[in-house]
């Protein structure tokens, strides 16, 4: 399974209340459930008139499956190929420290 | 991330390229040639292409690979769908989606979205591809109209594609079509079979044999390609038989799925996926047998041809059940009514097949597909079961509906039917309704006698809701008969009425037909620009019936009374209303009055073409000054008519006989004593012309029309015309009652001169020449023949040639043969538009851009005009405008 970042476009997205939101987790899971092949949804985040998502799924195609099947946008479908944060900067110092020593 | 289906339309599927594209395009080089020029051109020059043939034919294959990988324009694509009843504005919906533009559930009427699709358009180079238009919607057609009559300036392609041999007559298409052929930048493109040499091509290395494929399809690419793929097996019967080679190899289960998308002729849409429960694995099996096709409608067939195929395969008695399951699963995503009707109706599910067809038929008459909400109110009715009450007021929006689509028998029927029901449920609301409709069908079918019979049982109901829209009418057809009393009389009781109930509109309502009466009948040209600000009011107010009817009472009085440029400058903004908020008998009718504008101009070509544009279809209350003109024009031009002249004058006679209108019977009267007096005949119907007179021609408001008719019997009195015995003795002008409008008293005292000077200044030219033929100046007698002439009224001139020579002037000169005098006449309504911005002063560019043409078919017009008015240059027609009565 490989992560997906999926940029969604939704007018008025920050809007939208807590029942809309459970209403589209609701249309997202069944979307899910009815794929028939592996498929995680991790996490969505909610900015401006997009909504970002987490996905993992074998591929890209099976990530748009997804959203036609929910009804949903799918401007971008990137698949994520690292992650790092505050912490790679040490880690990186720390992994060389290690070599040296 | 909510589920609306305009959210949906956002959403761009990649996985188009994954199926097989199918058919390759063989033996269509021409064609691909003629599309790819066009899309080429778009930028300068815009056009319209339809693009027929067979299902099969390979119009959709064409047209993809032909805006497929071009960078001249971007490409919007609208589908029709086989439903028996199509969604309105389907077509429309999708390419507007496609361009990015949301239109909410209700779609509005379709010239302001026909203008929201041009501004979408602007100025990028865009392709606009409608699908299968054979299944077209009213409402769509009316936006493609629109668009196609500016396509040419616009850098817009439209490429329509449809069946040809499922266009009949009266195909909702044919106006289009028509429009198309008419065009400067409309083309068409057949698509024929293939030929042997291309069937070879397509069958290479497959061992089939070419002739017998050729036997068998007739050379349709979709059929000699289905068997193409399958050339292991015995040649197929049928098409159905190619296609379902591609399922042998299918398990049961998938079959199912198969034949459930087979069920959704317009798509399944992806949303009802998991509701079907088709996962992914078993669409990717489905997608081997290369039938199937994913678009931004959802998983669908390649063809219509196959999914027609898998869908005559489905055993009989499973159909209902796979409808039922289709329906459930739309259920739960909210879609069109008209898609659930459908399936409900399929599903054989009766109270859901009442519910969504009468919900369709609501939106699809808030879209203005008329033909549309008829077809989903008929399917609500056919559905067993229900309220008599709800039966009846079903029917009563039917009945309405099919009057709007010219079907007035039976809009009778089903108000008939309405009438009973309600009258069974003692619903004395519903049969005040009932009542009120049935009168108004009867007005507009120019049955007076039966209209005021149903006006008096809805005015039985004195709470009923109707009782307002019945008083209003009455008041309507009071003001028609030119019954100052009666009108003034219901002005009072609508609005009090109006005002008991707070009803705004009848109160508006009320108030612009009394207006129009002292307009008409007072003779108050004050009251003439009050109900102009009531009009404009009323529309400003979104009361489009009210306002639409106060514009053509307004256009109808303004021409009676021969204020011909104030004619002209309202009906250039109130006909294009009727047209936007959807009024068609006020389109038919104000389309009737400018025929008469026309005619009574001395533009006569101009005339005939509003007048044939009535008589296709208008309700008959439109039709009176149609068929007078048609007639009166080839009585005067000595030519035949189609239909003829007589026959159109016959209508005219018996039109006015139901209606009982003074103005119309006076109107038809004066026909035909022109016609008597040109054909130099007796006719024993002017034996009543002067009862005639003696009847109406006290009433207030008919001074211009006895005028008219009594000048007409003078004529045949003094030019001798045999039968004018008929008259019983009586004077025309008869006995002091008898007020006529100036130019007529005039000629009637036998002041001439003056009255032609008069006839001229008001722009009526005819009338201007035959009072100079009475002229006691010889040389103005004789000059009057050519006038007659230069208008094309040889058979008039004739006649007064010989009237000449009776009364024994000496040089009267022969017929000529040809005229090249400049006039306008014979100018078509394009041309007169065009001749008219010719002589304000436009130049080409401002003319293209004016009328929606591009500046090379401008200059064409203005070549055609010069030709035709007989002038060298265009700025002769500015010198001569006001003479020529262009400006």
């Amino acid at each position: 399974m490989k992560l997906f970042l999926i940029e969604r476009e939704v007018q008025g997205a920050s809007e939208l209340t807590h029942e809309q939101l459970a209403e589209i987790s609701r249309t997202s899971n069944a979307a899910v459930e009815s794929l028939g092949v592996q498929y995680n949804w991790v996490r969505s985040y909610v900015a401006g008139d997009k909504i970002y998502c987490l996905h993992e799924a074998s591929d890209a195609e099976t990530i748009r499956e997804h959203a036609r099947r929910g009804g949903f946008s799918c401007e971008v479908v990137a698949e994520v190929v690292a992650e790092f944060g505050p912490h790679t900067a040490t880690e990186l110092e720390s992994e060389r420290a290690g070599a040296t020593a | 991330m909510t589920s609306t289906a305009a959210d949906r339309e956002t959403f761009r599927t990649a996985v188009g390229g994954s199926y097989p594209v199918g058919v390759e395009l063989v033996e269509r080089e021409p064609q691909l040639e003629h599309l790819r020029t066009a899309l080429e051109r778009s930028r300068t020059q815009g056009c319209f292409v339809a693009v027929s043939g067979e299902a099969g034919a390979g119009k959709s294959a064409l047209v993809r690979v032909a805006t497929t990988g071009q960078q001249w324009t971007r490409v919007a694509r609208g589908l029709c769908d086989p439903l028996e009843t199509p969604r309105p504005l389907g077509p429309v919906r999708d390419v507007l989606a496609d361009l990015g533009v949301k239109v909410g559930a209700d779609p509005g009427a379709p010239v302001p979205l026909a203008e929201r699709l041009l501004d979408a358009v602007g100025s990028e180079p865009t392709t606009l591809v409608i699908e299968d238009a054979q299944w077209v919607d009213e409402a769509s057609v009316e936006v493609l109209r629109f668009v196609a009559r500016r396509v040419e300036a616009l850098p817009l392609v439209v490429l329509l594609t449809y069946r040809d041999g499922e266009i009949g007559p009266d195909h909702v298409l044919r106006p289009l079509l028509g429009d198309i052929a008419r065009l400067d930048a409309g083309t068409s493109i057949g698509l024929k079979g293939l030929s042997i040499g291309a069937i070879r091509t397509v069958l290479a290395g497959t061992g089939i044999d070419a002739p017998s494929v050729l036997a068998l399809t007739g050379g349709n690419p979709f059929f000699v390609t289905e068997i193409a793929r399958h050339p292991a097996e015995a040649l197929p019967a049928s098409v159905r038989d190619a296609v379902l080679a591609s399922t042998s190899a299918v398990g049961a289960a998938d079959l199912e799925v198969l034949q459930v998308i087979a069920t959704a002729p317009d798509s399944l849409d992806d949303r009802l996926l998991p509701a079907l429960a088709i996962d992914v694995p078993q669409l990717r099996r489905l997608e081997a047998t290369g039938l199937l096709r994913r678009s931004r409608r959802g998983v669908g067939y390649r063809h219509e041809l196959a999914r027609r195929a898998v869908e005559d395969s489905i055993p009989p008695g499973v159909t209902p059940r796979l409808h039922a399951r289709i329906l459930l699963a739309l259920e739960g995503v909210g879609a069109d009514p008209a898609v659930l009707a459908h399936h409900a109706h399929a599903a054989g599910d009766d109270a859901r097949t009442r519910a969504y067809a009468d919900r369709a038929a609501a939106e699809a008459t808030q879209a203005g597909s008329h033909r549309e909400a008829v077809a989903f109110l008929e399917l609500a009715l056919a559905a067993p079961g229900g309220e008599p009450v709800h039966r009846a007021a079903l029917l009563e929006r039917l009945s309405f509906q099919q009057y709007m689509v010219s079907r007035l028998p039976e809009a009778v029927e089903s108000i008939s039917e309405a009438t009973r029901l309600w009258a069974e449920a003692r619903d004395d609301d519903g049969l005040a309704a009932a009542h009120s409709r049935r009168a108004l069908i009867e007005y507009y079918s120019a049955r007076r006698a039966a209209s005021e019979r149903h006006i008096a049982l809805a005015l039985a109901h004195r709470d009923a809701p109707a009782y307002g829209a019945a008083k209003s009418l009455e008041m309507l057809l009071a003001f028609r008969r030119n019954d100052a009393d009666a009108t003034s009389e219901a002005r009072k009781v609508t609005r009090s009425l109006a005002q008991e109930r707070s009803d705004d509109e009848l109160l508006v309502r009320s108030e612009i037909l009394g207006t129009a009466g002292d307009v008409l009948m007072g003779d108050d040209l004050a009251a003439r620009d009050r109900l102009l600000i009531l009009v404009h009011d009323a529309a400003a107010r979104l009361f489009d019936e009210t306002a639409s009817t106060g514009w053509s009472q307004l256009a109808a009085i303004d021409v009676e009374q021969r204020r011909f440029r104030d004619a002209e400058s309202l009906l250039e903004q109130s006909l294009p209303f009727t047209v936007d908020r959807d009024i068609p008998i006020c389109e038919q009718w104000q389309t009737g009055v400018r025929s008469r504008l026309q005619f009574e101009r001395g533009r006569w070509e101009a005339g005939l073409e509003d007048a044939q544009t009535v008589l296709d279809g208008g309700a008959p209350i439109a039709s009176l000054w149609p068929h007078l003109v048609a007639g009166l024009v080839a009585l005067r031009r000595g030519e035949p008519a189609p239909g003829g002249a007589d026959d159109h004058l016959e209508h005219a006679w018996r039109l006015a006989e139901q209606m009982g209108e003074p103005l119309a019977r006076l109107a038809v009267m004066a026909a035909f004593a022109e016609r008597a007096w040109l054909l130099d005949l007796r006719d024993p119907r002017l034996a009543g012309a002067a009862a005639l007179l003696r009847e109406v021609g006290g009433l207030p408001g008919v001074q211009w029309s006895t005028g008219r008719l009594a000048v007409w019997l003078r004529r045949l009195e003094t030019d001798h015309v045999d039968g004018v015995g008929h008259l019983n003795g009586t004077s025309a002008h008869d006995g002091p009652s008898l007020t006529v409008a100036e130019p007529s008293a005039l000629e009637l005292e036998g002041r001439s001169d003056e009255a032609a000077q008069r006839w001229r200044a008001l722009g009526a030219p005819y009338e201007a020449a035959l009072a100079r033929v009475g002229s006691s100046d010889e040389q103005v007698a004789v000059a009057a023949l050519a006038d007659l002439e230069a208008m094309g009224a040889w058979a008039a001139a004739d006649r007064a040639r010989g009237v000449l020579r009776e009364r024994g002037l000496s040089r009267v000169p022969a017929r000529r043969r040809t005229t090249t005098v400049a006039n306008p006449s014979g100018l078509t309504s394009r041309q007169l538009d065009v001749a008219r911005l010719v002589a304000l002063g436009l130049t080409n560019a401002e003319l293209a851009q004016k009328l929606y043409i591009s500046p090379r078919t401008a200059d064409h017009h203005v070549s055609a005009v010069l030709t035709k008015l007989g002038l060298g240059t265009r700025r002769e027609v500015v010198r001569r405008a006001s003479e020529l009565g262009l400006v």
